[in-house]
Parts: structure tokens; sequence; C-alpha cells
């Protein structure tokens, strides 16, 4: 069995999973009736888990490609989303505490730093002064031009 | 019909709407333009600027960021042989070696005309048949949308691009995460963990941002490192006459258009399937109709009318069904559904009756954008272009912070902005597991109206299924799609691949 083959299968098995998941909770709504809150939900993991297995059936039974594709000069790089993800959610567990000025240039300047290709120099002053030239913009365009209340944080005193 | 179009004039040529429009239309370019960006994501980071303007300011302002973003991509895809968005994949066949040839600005000039003269061939469409079918749905109950929902939903799930049964997965998942919160008709509380965040149920705008927006960061954010800075193709406007192409060379395009803008308009009022599709089925069909068919691919400008014409010529169908029927075609009218809904309007027959005014309004600032698109893109393409060096790494985490800010505007909820993380992930899962994220996106928005119309149905009939079959247009409807899946399901078993299809995948 080839790559393509068992990702296709880890798919299957993934959509299958789901469905069984999404039929257990549905498993714990209240009935009353047959058409209920109930019914549609049914239908759906029904459908779900039919789906899940025909996949995997249709990747249990595909023929292995002779012309397989040659493997990519390079994989995706995992670690920069590792790393894009954990500050992302660092950003939001941090935004309402900090404030959206304060968070938002940490934020942006650190996510400046992990994004910034290999063969880029990787220019600290500049990456600050972006951050914070665009969290300053957006939160004052956003906070005073639109009404939005964005978390001030540390900053409220300024208000 | 005039007089109300003529009002809407009036409306969009004040002077808010008229720069809000012409700030939209040169934001939707850049969007458009910029491969990585889209117009959902141009259309969902703007959303929050529109809650404190009035519908009609508003809306303008989405319509005109629409109509720029789909344009937008010829200029990547000419200038930098990379298709800025789906829509504008077969302009690269030919843009490319006409630029290589050296005849960008013409390659430009003539997408950005026939992208123009398809756009106001479809409003126009929209600005004829629209009214003709509300008029039409306005007799429509429960068992009519039940089978428009279903129907829209097979094809949505089978006509998307990749593997059939992950298209009706991914419908059937959308469908399922609609189901979150208080249920139709009995109230029952459903999927809500006891968290009374999730009461509501998920909002559209969290979901679109979610899927598309932070689902393309962490995308991006795979390769962004390794990346090389693109070769932005230069253009010299210098003794350029007109838009660059002579009016012999016009006029033999205008069948050519014209078959185009007849197929971008047909598919975009088909749900599910849009300019990705439309494009490429147009530079076919222009291919197998030409004369000289062994010029395509080698920089004639037959393969730049053609998908130019037809993308945007989706833009007027897509609207027909989301106006009339409240059913949005594609992921972008998807999204302009949650900017009605934002500002308290249900698209639907009851519009046209309601809020004539507005919808008017909206065909007037379409046709405004229409115009300022064919300004601004041909003769701002020095700033657009400009503006495509830009690094990722430096514009990414920008629209992540304007996708936070967005969540968090709706109902100033930081369980919103951890929403849009969520479904990000769901829809980088996605990305990963080759399963299209339209269908997810219309089985989230048109599960509840199946679902609550399938309830109110079989209350108005005394709990009799037969209702929804011997209703005439609720049984043509669900009769067409037991055809859709029977006539999908041979297909597949034929195993022949369409040509689009082919083209897709590439």
């Amino acid at each position: 069995m080839d790559r393509a083959n068992k990702r296709e299968l880890v798919i299957g098995a993934a959509m299958l999973a789901t469905g069984v998941i999404y039929l257990l909770l549905t498993a714990n709504l209240p009935r009353k009736a047959f058409i209920d809150a109930a019914f549609v939900p049914y239908l759906l993991a029904a459908g779900m888990c039919l789906l899940g297995a025909l996949q995997l059936i249709a990747a249990w039974r595909q023929p292995p490609r002779e012309d397989g594709v040659a493997p990519a000069e390079a994989g995706p790089d995992y670690l920069t989303v590792g790393k894009t993800l954990g500050l992302i959610v660092g950003y939001i567990a941090v935004l309402q505490w900090l404030g959206f000025p304060i968070a938002t240039v940490a934020y942006l300047y650190l996510q400046f730093l992990v994004l910034t290709p290999h063969d880029h120099r990787v220019s600290h002053g500049r990456y600050l002064l972006i951050a914070l030239c665009a969290s300053v913009f957006i939160y004052v365009v956003f906070r005073h031009g639109f009404d939005l209340l964005l978390p001030a944080g540390l900053l409220d005193f300024i208000e | 019909m005039f007089e109300l179009l003529l009002s809407g004039f009036g409306a969009v040529f004040s002077l808010n709407i008229l720069v809000l429009v012409t700030v939209g239309v040169a934001v939707g370019i850049v969007f458009g333009a910029v491969p990585g960006l889209t117009a959902v994501m141009a259309i969902a980071l703007c959303l929050p600027l529109t809650f404190t303007m009035g519908p009609a300011a508003g809306l303008s302002l989405l319509v005109a960021l629409y109509i720029g973003a789909t344009s937008g991509g010829l200029i990547s895809a000419i200038l930098l042989k990379i298709p800025g968005t789906p829509s504008s994949i077969a302009t690269t066949f030919d843009g490319g070696p006409m630029m290589d040839k050296g005849e960008g600005i013409k390659a430009l000039g003539v997408g950005v005309v026939f992208s123009f003269l398809g756009t106001i061939f479809s409003i126009a469409a929209l600005i004829f048949i629209a009214p003709w079918l509300a008029k039409v749905a306005l007799s429509f109950g429960p068992h009519e949308y039940f089978g428009i929902a279903i129907f829209s939903l097979t094809l949505i799930a089978t006509l998307s691009t990749g593997s059939m049964l992950k298209g009706l997965f991914a419908g059937a998942i959308g469908f399922a995460i609609s189901t979150v919160g208080i249920a139709p008709v009995d109230a029952v509380r459903r999927f809500t963990f006891g968290i009374p965040n999730l009461n509501s149920g998920f909002d559209l705008l969290i979901v679109l941002v979610g899927v598309f927006a932070i689902s393309e960061i962490i995308k991006v954010a795979e390769a962004v490192r390794r990346e090389q800075k693109a070769a932005v193709g230069q253009v010299s406007m210098r003794s350029i006459k007109g838009f660059g192409f002579s009016m012999k060379e016009f006029f033999e395009q205008i069948p050519n258009a014209f078959r185009s803008a007849s197929i971008g308009l047909g598919i975009g009022i088909l749900p599910g399937i849009g300019g990705g599709t439309s494009n490429i089925v147009a530079y076919i069909a222009a291919k197998k109709r030409s004369k000289h068919p062994e010029k395509f691919g080698k920089g004639c400008i037959d393969g730049i009318v053609a998908p130019e014409t037809a993308n945007n010529a989706g833009i007027g169908g897509a609207m027909i069904p989301l106006l009339t029927l409240g059913i949005p075609g594609d992921a972008v009218t998807a999204i302009l559904l949650g900017g009605f809904m934002i500002h308290g309007i249900q698209p639907g027959p009851m519009l046209f009756v309601s809020q004539g005014e507005l919808v008017y309004t909206i065909f007037a600032a379409l046709i405004l954008a229409s115009v300022l698109m064919l300004i601004l893109e041909f003769w701002g393409l020095r700033i657009f272009v400009k503006l495509l060096a830009v690094p990722k790494h430096i514009l990414l985490p920008i629209i992540m912070v304007l996708c936070v800010v967005g969540a968090f505007g709706l109902s100033s909820r930081i369980f919103d902005v951890w929403s849009i993380v969520v479904f990000g992930l769901l829809g980088y899962g996605f990305v990963k597991g080759g399963i299209p994220a339209a269908p997810f996106i219309i089985g989230f928005i048109l599960g509840p109206m199946a679902e609550t119309n399938f309830r109110r149905g079989l209350m108005l009939s005394d709990g009799n299924f037969m209702g929804f079959i011997t209703s005439p247009i609720a049984g043509s409807f669900l009769g067409l799609a037991a055809l859709v899946i029977v006539w999908q399901v041979w297909g597949a078993f034929r195993d022949k691949p369409s040509k689009t299809a082919e083209i897709l995948r590439a």
C-alpha cells in the first residue's frame, strides 16, 4: 500500500470516527417523537458513518499508483505551523488581560520573526515599528472610528 | 423598475457611498491579486467595518469588494503567472505566454475590459431575472424551500472539486455543526454541553473567517520560510492607446465573450460552483469553438477573454439565488448573506417587496463598482503591482489580527475569537485531507433552512410526508436532487475524469 492510499485510509477513518462521535452525542438528546430535534442529527450521523465507511472501502480497494508522484523536495514545515499556532493561542489567551494594543504588538513582532523566510534578513527594529504602527492604527480606527470596544487591558487607564 | 434603479443610483452617488465603493474595489483588487488572499477574506475582514454603517453603505462596500477581488486575480495570473484566485486559473494559460512575448499590457487590458463586460452582462441578467424570480418565489412555502435546500445541498456536495464522497461529507459536517444550539420548532438545546455561549450556535462570520482565513494563514506557514521572492513581471504604460488592443481585436472577441458570459452566468446561478469552475469551462469551450485551437496556451487573447468574462459573469449569477431565495451560491455569496443578516436583512423574495429600494441600491452599487474596477484596475496598475511585492510574512500576521478584530467585534466575546481558531484548524484539516471547504459552508447555511422547513412542512401537512412530493415545485426539486445523485454515482462508476476536474486537480 502506497503513501497516498494510507493517507486516504486515515481520512476515511477520521470521517467514520467523526460520524460515530456525532452519533453518540445525538443519542444523548431527549426524544419526544419520531420527528423531533434528534431526527435530523440521527440522519446526519448515519450519513457521515456511511460516507466514512465508503471512503475506507474506496481507499482499501484503490490500486497502488504505479507512476507514483515523486516526493516533494521538502515537506511541509510543521515546526513553523506549530509555532504559528502556539503564537495564535497565546495571543488570544492574553488578549483580554494585556489588552489589544500590547498583545497585538507582541504577537505581530513574534509572528514576523517566526514566518521570516530563511533567505531574508531579520530586522528587529523594522518589525517592531510595523507591529507598533499596525496595532495602534487598528486599535484607534476600530475603537474610535467604529465604536468597537476592543479590550484595552493594562492600558485601560488611558481611556 | 427604472425609477427604483435611478433612486438606487441617487443613493450610491452620495459622497460616503462613492468613497466606500471606490475603496472597496481597490481593496478587493489587492485581495484578488495577491495569491493566498481571497474575496472571502476581503469581505470577512471588512464586515466589522460595516457594523456602524447603514445597510445601503455597508452592502455597497461588500459588493464592491466582491467585484474587485473577482477581477483582481487576473493581475497576478498575468504578471506572476500564478492565479490570484481560483477564478483566474485559466487566465494563466495564455496570460503568462503573452507576458513572455512582451504583450503583458495587452493581456491586462483585454482581461480588465472583458472582466468589466462580463460583470455588466451578469448584472443586467440579475436586474431582469431577479425581480421576476422573486415574484414566483413569493408563493413558496416550507415544502418548496425544503425541496430547494435539498437540491442545492446535493448539487453543491456532488459538483464540488475532488472526491464526491468527501464533498458530501463536508456538506454533512457543515450541516451537523449548524445543529449546535437551540433546535427549530421544539427549542431543545442540542450539543451545547452546558456552555451558554453555544445556545445560539456558531455565527456564519465566525465559521467563514475560521475556515477560509485562519486555515489559509496556517497553510501558508507551512511553506512561507522557504518562499523566494516572486518575480513580478514589469509592464510599461508608455505609448499605450486605450486599453492596449485594437477595436478589430475587440469586435472579433464578441462571440467568444458572449458564450463565456453565458457559461459564467449559468454556472454562477447553480449553487456550489462558481468562478473557480466557470473560467476553465469557458476556456475549454473557447478552445473547442476556435478556428485556431493550436494557438491556445501560446499567448492568444481568446484564452484571456474566455476565463475573465466567465468568472466575472458569475457575480450576477451567484447574486440571483442569494437575493431571491436567500440561498448563497458559493462561499463569497455566503459571506454576503452574513453581511445582510448583520444589518437585520433576510434575503429572499420578501426583500423585493419590503426593501425594494435597498435591492436596487445594491444593483446600482454593482454597476458603479464595475465601472470603477475598469478604471482603477487598468490605470492604477502600477500601484497594485507594487502591492504584489509586500512580503507574506508581514501581510499574513496583520490579516490574522484583523480576523481577531472581526470575530471579537461580532458580540464582544473572546469565545468567538477562540471559535475562529477551532474552525481554522478544521479548515486546515480539510486542506490536508483534500476535503472541499465550499460544501461545508453551504451545508452550514442551508442545513438549518432544510431542517426548519422540513419541520414546518410536516406540521402544515399534519405529519404527512407526501406534502413534499405532491407540491409540484418541491417534488420537482427533490426529483432533480435524486437525479443529480444518480448521475454522479453513475459518473463515479464510469471513472472518467472531466477535463475541468483534471485542470482543477493539476
